[in-house]
């Protein structure tokens, strides 16, 4: 017997999944003549009130991109405060996704010494977050980010400090935060109800997320070591052995060592861009991924919490689209080069 | 001599602009693979990942070429790239850095050659006005003169001639 909560909770979501924006509507956005004309589109949309408050002359791939993840972190935020139990911990810490970007933005700019301000980063409500971000906004160097991060879960931030020192490459941080933030995620997704379905989702952006590092660190031909130190301590699929040997391998080998479907055909592709048969960005098959998956445990999951994961993973899918297309618009990219960037749409229930 | 040097000068840096046109095809295709991450990342990812890396600091020096003031790009180090984690940013850095050094020997010898252009104008349009008007008149000038003279010396002799036959006849 599932408990109440995760019913009713599910139930909301059916509903709220109808809002998303449908596949047609998509294309219909990438056929658009102006960005005007994606603002009037996406009116009657949940990001409508946000448009309409945009002067006519404002709205550009920027201003609409602000809009795109505002939504998203008003949706995420909407479903947790929805949620009960540790279903809601579980969806709190979900979550914090948007804190670990918003950190990773600021020790990048820190490093470099640039100048950062709020409208940068992802607008989290203040209630939301832990992180004191305006402090972190103001401080003088990478260190002292790391310092203002002490009382907060990314206190373990700090061991790879030295590390980060010694190396001067933001990444050892960057996957020092990703580690911390799916540790945490894994930790609960095991122990709400229906966790095999929850992790199962979980489990695979994981998977994803150090195959995707992984591959594209061995592009770039960095040492295994760093690349190594990149790898999530938490792993589903991919054990972290098979991770390791990735690491040793040469790149034409990944596709071999990862037998198992989709992680193999995924390192082909990962070859096949970096040999430059594919203008397509190396992040697109595997987000592709993900989010087919997802679509597909909206149908699998219907009344279980992984319909909960899976929708707030679309979520996330459109907003990416919307940014695909409003930013192809804006660059002058055609129809078909825009379809081609963006990632599976959900399908109709 | 002055003309003869700044067209030497022109035509040595027309040699290094020739490459534009391969050089804009392979910028081409940097900045569509930069298209890629940003509609892969959006405007606001990207600006991030790029704010990762150092400002390449560049110094612009000025340079006499026959008394012309010419500008000099000093590139100083590239910096690293290494912090760009997003696979799609780093591939359009990547592109955009390796182009880098040569875009500033273009643009530099762009800027050159409009200075060098521009005082190879000025040159030319004073050498015409010295050949068709200056020169013209001075030659003028000089035949006026001449013939001067030349009228003048004759009168003198026949004064001269004169006188002495008046003396002469005096006596």
């Amino acid at each position: 017997m599932k408990p109440a909560s995760i019913v009713y909770l599910v139930t909301r979501i059916h509903g709220l999944r109808t809002h998303l924006v449908q596949q047609h509507d998509m294309q219909i956005l990438t056929k658009a003549r102006s960005m005007k004309e994606i603002g009037d589109n996406l009116i009657k949309t949940e990001y409508g009130t946000e448009i309409s408050k945009l002067p006519a002359k404002e709205v550009d791939a920027v201003a609409l991109e602000q809009i795109f993840l505002k939504t998203l972190v008003d949706r995420f935020l909407f479903v947790t405060r929805e949620a009960q139990g540790k279903m809601q911990d579980l969806l709190n810490r979900y979550c914090e996704r948007f804190d670990v970007e918003n950190i990773k933005r600021v020790i990048r700019a820190k490093h470099s010494g640039e100048i950062l301000e709020e409208p940068s980063l992802i607008p989290i409500p203040r209630e939301h977050t832990l992180v004191n971000f305006p402090a972190l906004l103001n401080s003088k160097d990478v260190e002292e980010v790391v310092s203002l991060l002490r009382e907060t879960p990314y206190r373990p931030l700090a061991q790879k400090l030295e590390t980060y020192k010694q190396a001067t490459v933001t990444i050892v941080l960057e996957a020092a935060l990703d580690d911390i933030y799916f540790s945490r995620v894994w930790e609960l997704a095991g122990k709400v109800s229906d966790a095999e379905a929850v992790k199962e989702l979980i489990g695979e952006e994981i998977d994803l997320r150090n195959l995707l590092i992984g591959l594209s660190m061995k592009i770039r031909d960095l040492s295994p070591n760093l690349i190594e130190e990149t790898f999530t301590s938490s792993h589903h699929r991919i054990p972290r052995g098979r991770l390791q040997s990735l690491a040793q391998a040469r790149l034409e080998d990944a596709p071999s060592l990862l037998a198992t479907q989709p992680y193999s055909k995924l390192a082909s592709e990962a070859v096949k861009i970096s040999r430059g048969g594919s203008q397509m960005a190396l992040e697109v098959p595997f987000l592709r991924q993900m989010y087919d998956d997802a679509s597909k445990a909206l149908r699998i999951h219907s009344f279980d919490a992984g319909y909960i994961i899976a929708y707030l993973m679309l979520c996330e899918c459109e907003a990416r689209n919307l940014v695909t297309i409003t930013t192809g618009k804006q660059l002058g990219l055609s129809e078909d080069e825009i379809s081609q960037a963006t990632l599976g749409i959900q399908s109709k229930a | 001599m002055k003309r003869d040097n700044l067209a030497a000068e022109t035509n040595r840096l027309l040699a290094k602009v020739g490459k534009r046109r391969e050089f804009d095809k392979r910028l081409m295709a940097a900045y569509e693979v930069m298209k890629s991450a940003y509609t892969t990342l959006g405007y606001s990812r990207i600006q991030s990942e790029a704010s990762a890396v150092g400002v390449l600091e560049t110094k612009v020096r000025a340079r006499s070429v026959m008394g012309v003031i010419v500008p000099e790009i000093v590139p100083g180090k590239i910096p690293p790239i290494i912090s760009v984690t997003s696979a799609s940013a780093y591939a359009a850095a990547d592109r955009l850095k390796t182009l880098m050094p040569e875009l500033l020997e273009i643009a530099e010898a762009e800027a050159k050659i409009e200075s060098i252009a521009q005082e190879l104008m000025m040159t030319n349009r004073k050498v015409n006005a010295l050949e068709r008007v200056l020169i013209p008149e001075l030659m003028e000038q000089i035949r006026y003169i001449e013939g001067r003279l030349e009228e003048e010396t004759l009168e003198e002799f026949f004064r001269a001639k004169r006188v002495k036959a008046v003396i002469r006849g005096k006596k």
